[in-house]
């Protein structure tokens, strides 16, 4: 992990259009020197810090696996300077790569419990990493059931629409996809996420529950989650904020005593509990 | 440590010969205040002086520093690191209060995990030169927040002001170093060391402004969603001249300035202004004054607490004095004490 | 005796107690020498924290833009001239502020004794009608107040509010024989080149605390020229084109509105002179258009409408 300002130089490889509003792109980034490869040791919700030379920098979280070795994948949502400058880019572009940082997923402790992954919107892309690194078949036997409950706001808005059909055809996952309205064609869940949550109705037994998502569908979630059993220290959540350092130097990712690049994003339901509500 | 006098018609000779080696940072008279600025002779400098305007952190952290710089072309990016700091420094005058600010500063930024090596560079290429402090104003509270009118934190010597002369101590192998190279001092009497002692005392009951920080983190604790905070921001309106003047303050932002070829600079950002916490989604956490106030209250005397042990605040004033509307942060620090809370 | 300061509290007992407003906003007396604070009044106990002296320096019209509650607020001429403003670009609704008039002779310069002091530390100061007197730790000082007041006071055409719901006390006599715009023959004077390096030397002491904007009540934009990111306009940096182009651009976003109230320069902790160009382009206004800020409520600011018989002549 690198503590400098100073990004490793990527090339993008590819670049994949996610949603029909096509605001949501994902990067597929080779760095230009192997050093930088070996030295980029990332884990499931980690982020990095990309440089659009001329724009800036922001913080994307990782949607690749830990074990995809050919690139690194971000997905981009254009909402701002860096990002529609990103959006702006042409394949085969150097852009910069600054991380990993954060503290990612406490996947070891999460061994041998059932996974129960609840995503919506945007906010899917690092759960997205997690999914692809448990389903690899080098991991899948060190976690038990896995229930992925997963929501946008129309079939367009959908993002991972391969890996989506991918994982609906196995049979070591429960795949739940849902949109919050029915529109004809689709024959999926309708429902927010956190009724479909409730019908699914995951089992709190020996389990981990992990919610990524806007803060309103967080809010109407928490409950239901903590209603099938739930206990606070075994919800992990990701805190977004407003990130420049990334190495908690810049002072304005500070909630309470903590700051959300470095000791975060990745929070338990009770740590979040003891911190100041300023997220 | 050993302890010298120099005379005071001495200092212009000793900036001079610091100079030959040493970039020195002294006070400088402008028009209505005083700021430390590089000098070159000894005429330059004006050690009689209260305290300067903006506080010496900006010469380790400048309002604006490029981190590197690079260029776009068809073949790519090439980037250029900064060239690193050697050039030593002496930073002659710093009050007490501002040198002990550089200890928490250091703690957060050149920290053994994630040492910033723009900030530490320069200062571990420094000598602190403090001045201590005869008539400290009415808008100190140093001793109220662990520090002192006479304080040694932060600093490789002290001078004490005998009135014709200064006493200069040496508090670290780093000052020791500096005094003994050079062939203006001469040994401290006991009178000189006796006379330093008396201002010291009569310094230390010269800071009438008291302020009970006593219990103030912990009452903090419980009070994040307490209305006290409405009453707080009623005047302020979020400038950032409390932030930008403060010695301990250093929350900075990153952005890239292009012109022919690009740099990625770092500059002065404030947790008062609207776009600190504002998220591309539209969200912002912090959205009012009241949320930004308590930010810097909590950060103060109670995050860092939790963090580091003490406060972070030197008790300097110049948030008292400046403040375009004249909040005083003493005022704020006794309503929050005196609130009841549930 | 100060019979406005009490007459300020008569009127604010009165307004709270028959419910005509929910808020006063008035000033204190604040901790330091010299100095008073903005102070918000709802309870009629409190009316006695308000005062009224030549060190009430803050433009209190910023305090009533944006406010759901009815308020009274103590102004000034220059503050006065603000709300009006402010009423008629509708960021504040005339039945929901009473402004509570008071006359002016000037306000004191904190900067200009600083530098007659020499830095040194005032710990007492009184001031009346005729002179200052100030004590220190080992000096006294008393100086004449008419040599100490602002620069934008000496030049005040409007002692007394043109607007107002109430006006306390005795008229302030206006001031006659001084030319409105003598600060700005100086820089009017200058080449265009001297006026740049003048400039340059101001602006550089800049450190973009937006003091200067903040204490503004005519800086009420929701989202500053200066925080738009998409586009970003100018930099953020100290770097002197970034500073220049923040100052000139927002004196420009002042004209036909600014009334030299001069709470941006006593805001400024590094004593930039900002009225400088604020004056030229208020004179500007005056000539040009005919036009001065926040007398009447009936007319637009110039560059706010357009009217047939405006000069042309920069159309070719």
């Amino acid at each position: 992990m690198s503590d400098s300002y100073i990004p490793s130089l990527a090339i993008i490889r590819k670049i994949t259009i996610e949603n029909e509003a096509k605001d949501i792109k994902t990067f597929d980034m080779v760095f230009r020197h192997t050093e930088a490869m070996k030295d980029f040791k990332y884990t499931c919700g980690q982020f990095a810090q990309i440089s659009a030379f001329g724009a800036g920098e922001c913080p994307i979280g990782i949607a690749s696996s830990p074990m995809n070795e050919d690139c690194i994948q971000f997905t981009v949502k254009k909402v701002g300077v860096v990002t529609a400058a990103l959006h702006n880019l042409e394949e085969g572009t150097t852009v910069g790569i600054r991380g990993p940082f954060g503290n990612g997923f406490p996947l070891e402790r999460m061994e041998g419990h059932n996974i129960v992954i609840v995503g919506g919107g945007f906010a899917f892309t690092t759960l997205r990493s997690l999914i692809k690194f448990i389903l690899h078949k080098a991991n899948r036997d060190r976690y038990r059931d896995l229930t992925v409950i997963y929501g946008a706001r129309d079939p367009g808005e959908l993002i991972y629409k391969h890996d989506l059909e991918v994982w609906g055809k196995r049979d070591d996952v429960n795949l739940n996809v849902t949109i919050d309205k029915a529109v004809s064609g689709w024959t999926g869940l309708v429902g927010f996420v956190p009724s479909v949550v409730k019908e699914v109705g995951p089992s709190s037994q020996n389990a981990v529950a992990l919610v990524c998502g806007p803060p309103v569908m967080i809010k109407f979630t928490m409950p239901v989650i903590e209603g099938l059993g739930f206990s606070p220290e075994n919800v992990l959540l990701s805190l977004e904020m407003r990130m420049k350092c990334g190495i908690g130097k810049c002072g304005r990712c500070n909630i309470g005593n903590k700051f959300v690049c470095k000791d975060g994003p990745i929070f338990t339901y009770k740590e979040l509990q003891t911190m100041p509500k300023e997220y | 440590m050993k302890r010298k006098v120099i005379k005071k018609s001495k200092i212009p000779v000793l900036i001079k010969d610091l100079t030959m080696e040493y970039e020195v940072f002294a006070p400088v008279k402008q028009r209505g205040f005083v700021s430390f600025e590089r000098v070159s002779s000894g005429n330059e400098a004006c050690l009689e002086f209260q305290n300067t305007k903006k506080p010496p952190k900006e010469i380790f952290l400048p309002q604006t520093e490029i981190l590197f710089s690079y260029k776009v072309s068809k073949n790519g990016v090439e980037t250029t690191e900064s060239p690193a700091v050697e050039r030593k420094m002496v930073l002659l005058g710093v009050r007490p209060c501002d040198a002990r600010s550089f200890v928490m500063v250091d703690k957060f930024f050149s920290s053994e995990e994630t040492r910033d090596k723009y900030y530490s560079q320069k200062k571990e290429n420094a000598t602190i030169v403090g001045l201590a402090c005869n008539h400290p104003l009415s808008t100190c509270f140093c001793t109220s927040v662990g520090g002192s009118p006479f304080g040694k934190d932060g600093m490789d010597l002290l001078l004490s002001d005998l009135g014709d002369k200064y006493l200069i101590e040496a508090l670290t192998e780093k000052g020791e170093n500096l005094i003994e190279k050079l062939p203006l001092f001469e040994d401290a009497q006991t009178e000189d060391n006796d006379k330093a002692t008396e201002l010291s005392k009569n310094a230390q009951k010269a800071v009438r402004s008291r302020v009970s920080v006593e219990g103030l983190s912990k009452k903090l604790d419980m009070m994040f969603e307490d209305p006290v905070w409405d009453q707080i921001r009623k005047k302020c309106v979020n400038c950032g001249v409390c932030t930008y003047l403060c010695p301990t303050c250093c929350c900075f932002d990153i952005l890239d300035e292009v012109t022919d070829d690009g740099k990625r600079v770092r500059i002065w950002d404030s947790c008062q202004f609207p776009l600190f916490t504002a998220q591309g989604s539209g969200h912002n956490p912090r959205p009012s004054g009241r949320e930004m106030m308590r930010q810097r209250i909590m950060h103060k005397f109670n995050y860092y607490v939790d963090n580091f042990g003490e406060n972070f605040c030197v008790g300097c004033g110049r948030c008292v004095r400046e403040c375009p509307v004249s909040l005083d942060i003493r005022e704020i620090i006794e309503e929050i004490c005196s609130a009841e809370t549930k | 005796m100060n019979s406005v300061e009490n007459s300020i509290r008569d009127v604010a007992r009165k307004l709270l107690s028959e419910k005509k407003v929910d808020l006063i906003i008035g000033y204190e007396q604040g901790k330091v020498p010299l100095r008073t604070t903005p102070c918000f009044v709802n309870k009629i106990e409190d009316v006695e924290k308000l005062v009224w002296n030549a060190c009430c320096d803050a433009n209190l019209a910023k305090y009533s833009v944006g406010r759901k509650e009815k308020v009274g607020v103590v102004a000034k001429g220059c503050d006065a001239r603000s709300i009006t403003v402010c009423i008629i670009e509708k960021q504040i609704a005339k039945e929901k502020v009473f402004i509570i008039g008071v006359p002016c002779s000037g306000i004191i310069d904190r900067k200009k004794i600083d530098m007659k002091l020499e830095g040194r530390e005032i710990l007492e100061a009184t001031v009346d009608d005729e002179k200052i007197t100030l004590r220190g730790e080992d000096f006294k000082s008393v100086l004449p107040k008419k040599d100490f007041i602002c620069d934008s006071c000496s030049t005040c055409q409007h002692r007394n509010p043109p607007i107002y719901d109430v006006l306390l006390g005795e008229k302030a006599p206006e001031s006659t024989g001084v030319y409105e715009f003598s600060q700005v023959s100086g820089l009017e004077e200058k080449s265009t080149k001297e006026r740049w390096e003048h400039f340059s030397e101001e602006l550089g002491k800049c450190i973009r605390c937006y003091a200067c904007r903040n204490v503004c009540p005519l800086c009420y934009c929701k989202v500053c020229f200066v925080d738009q990111t998409l586009p970003a306009w100018f930099g953020k940096t100290n770097d002197l084109s970034d500073t220049m182009i923040y100052h000139l651009v927002r004196a420009y976003h002042l004209a036909g509105r600014c009334v030299d109230c001069g709470a941006c320069s006593r805001a400024c902790p590094m004593g930039i002179d900002l009225r400088e160009l604020l004056k030229k382009i208020e004179k500007t206004m005056k000539e040009r258009f005919n036009y001065e800020a926040g007398v009447s409520l009936e007319k637009n600011p110039p560059l706010g409408e357009f009217k047939m018989e405006d000069s042309q002549e920069f159309i070719k």
